[in-house]
């Protein structure tokens, strides 16, 4: 029998929860199933502490403009064990909304300011923005296809966001956008990569059509716990889903 | 009535004649248009005519129109009605003005009972007053122009505002309709079929919209829960809690693919349609029956001597398959579907047909929010997926646990993958344009007549 478990922390699963975003988790456990890795899912929500020691992977969805503006507001008591988790390179993945409230704040499509927790260095401003060149005051959604700068990877996902995010400048794109609009439509940029934090606005799931993506993360998490084993060898093994 | 209404109504009427009566064509939105353009106050010319009743929200508003419809009927109304492609405010118009009513020789005055789209819901009491607002439920759905449900739900507020007269009746097992600020008188109907020894408290499954109370924002615990985020909720945090029902449905007693059974305030009911959601549509017509005093044993009868109505899962035989043809369109109806097939007694394989056209929505993400791995608590024997988005379904298949499927990359083939199914009974789960692809399939090889 297996003796490896991975926790999984869903960050506001039951409010954050858009698009498919749990099938994330559904193929994140895939893959770890077929190489007998256990996982175990944890929802931490609205009053629960998220224990930054307790989990090997996080995931955190988009939700809509309500239940953001209300996580957003549970978030000041988990800033300090999110902040630790990520800095001491615990593997997340944060999609749409989940990935705004990372970085610094949010401009809802009201115009009214929500607060991220600045554990990263973006800020997402709204679709009606002065600055904005491209489809300005109109939603950004289609598909998209993007390529990680790193390993030449193509990502393929369907995007569907009014927010334009904007990097910092410790944090890389997740991909060059190769079609679609990508964090603003601007500057090619598709998400973010920092540390072990994955940022995407890719709905698809990201995992489920990016085989290639949710194994690397899963060999992250399980290095990171069970460290000394070739967990890569033993996905390589696995075939992977990607369309 | 002024000339103007007089000459818009009568030629509104014969375009209507003309497109319906002599080229076929019904559901048309060009009546109504006429009718605006000659005269843009012809709906509150008219209104006195009849009381309107709106039906509106995102899910069953055209069953539960027709039944609502066959409901009044039954209780010796003259109703008019709309068909489900006319329910934005030209159709709408459009019905009203063409509408053919024999005069009322018991008294009472016709109702109009209209399906409304729910950003149409303002511009139509702009123009007239209804007596009562329906609203069946609200979920979020991928080809969802207005974004959020709550942004679904301010815009039918927003018509509501404009006629404080009327009473809403609401479904009150959806958290989302105790919130708004109007002053309309509310009655609500739901769910009342378990005892509270059997109460099962705790939160909606993870994966649930629309779960936060709207007195303190936290999240909303359930008694029980029929589908969704419908059912008996509370606050954990304050007193906040499912209102007090009006109608309710009282027992379950039988669960088929094909038919329930079920009480509603006592009175033994029975539909000729399978799935949890539809008690929710024969539970909205007894509502409005009981509000226009239509008696328990007229709303019964109008029930059973209307089947034909139900018809919308149509029974199709392909060489010996027992084929059932269902709709599959966003997460919650996706999994009412499952549900329904989770009181299938026999063995059964399933097909499933997924297109991502613009009228099945664009996104395919919402397949992962539909709970395909249920189907392992069903008879299920074998599943084969399809459509223009085969790989997305299959790896969806696949990730629920079914490694073993045969997938149909090209709808031209459907036929045969029917044929191929080891079982009789074959389920075959289509999004919208994979539907007409699949009916034309059928329809050319023989299987069933016509279009649709
Ligand atoms: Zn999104």
């Amino acid at each position: 029998m297996s003796t490896y478990t991975l926790s999984f922390a869903h960050l506001y699963g039951d409010l954050m929860n858009t698009y498919g975003d749990y099938g994330n988790f559904i193929a994140f456990n895939y893959y770890a199933k077929k190489i007998g890795v256990q996982t175990e899912y944890h929802l931490v929500s609205l009053d629960d502490k998220f224990d930054a020691e307790a989990f090997d992977f996080a995931l955190f969805g988009g939700g809509q403009d309500y239940e953001e503006s209300i996580v957003a507001e549970d978030l000041k008591y988990k800033v300090d064990d999110i902040k630790d988790y990520i800095e001491n390179n615990g593997p997340l993945l944060a999609i749409c909304g989940g990935f705004q409230l990372l970085g610094h704040y949010i401009e809802m499509a009201d115009g009214s300011k929500v607060d991220g927790i600045s554990v990263m260095d973006h800020y997402t401003t709204n679709m009606y923005q002065d600055n904005l060149t491209v489809l300005k005051g109109q939603r950004l959604t289609g598909n998209i296809v993007i390529k990680n700068n790193d390993t030449h990877e193509e990502y393929h996902g369907f995007e569907n966001h009014q927010g334009r995010t904007f990097l910092g400048k410790d944090e890389r794109a997740l991909g060059t956008v190769i079609s679609g609009n990508g964090n603003n439509g601007m500057d090619k940029t598709e998400g973010v990569i920092y540390k072990n934090v994955y940022g995407s606005y890719f709905h698809g799931p990201i995992f489920t059509r990016n085989g290639n993506l949710a194994k690397r993360l899963l060999v992250t998490s399980l290095e990171r716990k069970y460290p000394g084993i070739d967990w890569h060898s033993q996905l390589e093994a696995i075939e992977t889903e990607s369309f | 009535m002024t000339l103007r209404s007089i000459v818009a109504r009568a030629t509104a009427k014969s375009a209507h004649w003309f497109l319906h009566d002599v080229m076929h064509r019904g559901g048309t939105s060009l009546p109504g248009k006429l009718a605006v353009a000659i005269d843009p106050n012809i709906l509150k010319s008219i209104q006195q005519d009849f009381d309107l009743v709106i039906v509106t929200g995102t899910n069953g508003k055209t069953l539960t129109t027709a039944l609502i419809t066959r409901v009044l009927q039954a209780g010796g109304y003259e109703v008019i009605t709309n068909h489900s492609g006319s329910n934005m405010i030209q159709g709408v118009t459009g019905t009203l003005v063409t509408r053919k009513i024999k005069p009322s020789s018991n008294g009472k005055k016709p109702i109009a009972v209209l399906e409304v789209d729910e950003a149409n819901v303002e511009k139509i009491t702009h123009a007239i007053k209804p007596k009562m607002f329906v609203l069946t439920n609200i979920f979020r759905d991928q080809l969802d122009r207005y974004g959020e449900i709550y942004t679904t739900y301010d815009k039918i507020i927003a018509g509501i505002k404009h006629a404080p007269e009327a009473v809403v009746l609401a479904n009150g097992d959806s958290p989302l309709f105790t919130r708004g600020d109007f002053p309309n008188e509310r009655r609500y109907f739901g769910f009342n079929h378990i005892s509270p020894e059997n109460y099962t408290p705790g939160p909606a499954p993870i994966n649930t919209d629309g779960i936060l109370s709207p007195t303190d924002h936290t999240v909303l615990n359930y008694d029980f829960i029929t589908y969704a985020n419908l059912g008996k909720y509370f606050s954990n945090s304050d007193d906040f809690a499912r209102p007090n029902l009006r109608y309710q449905v009282t027992s379950i007693d039988k669960l088929t693919p094909n038919y329930s059974t079920f009480a509603i305030d006592g009175t033994p009911l029975r539909i000729e349609i399978g799935g949890l959601y539809n008690i929710y549509n024969a539970l909205t017509a007894f509502s409005v029956g009981r509000e226009f005093d239509v008696s328990p044993e007229q709303i019964k009868t109008a029930f059973e001597s209307n089947a034909q109505i139900f018809g919308r899962q149509e029974a199709i035989h392909v060489d010996g398959k027992d084929v059932t043809i269902v709709l599959i369109k966003n997460p919650v109806g996706t999994n009412s579907v499952i549900d329904m097939m989770l009181t299938e007694d026999h063995e059964f394989s399933l097909l499933i047909l997924l297109n991502a056209n613009y009228a099945d929505g664009i996104d395919t993400s919402w397949i992962w929010d539909a709970e395909f791995e249920k189907l392992h608590d069903t008879n299920i024997k074998a599943v084969a997926t399809g459509g223009e988005r085969h790989k997305d379904i299959s790896v969806r298949l696949k990730m629920a646990g079914f490694e073993d499927q045969a997938t149909y990359k090209d709808l031209a083939t459907v036929v045969q993958a029917i044929k191929a199914m080891p079982t009789e009974k074959v389920y075959v789960a289509a999004t919208y344009t994979a539907m007409l692809q699949l009916r034309q399939q059928l329809g050319s090889a023989g299987f069933i007549k016509g279009g649709f």
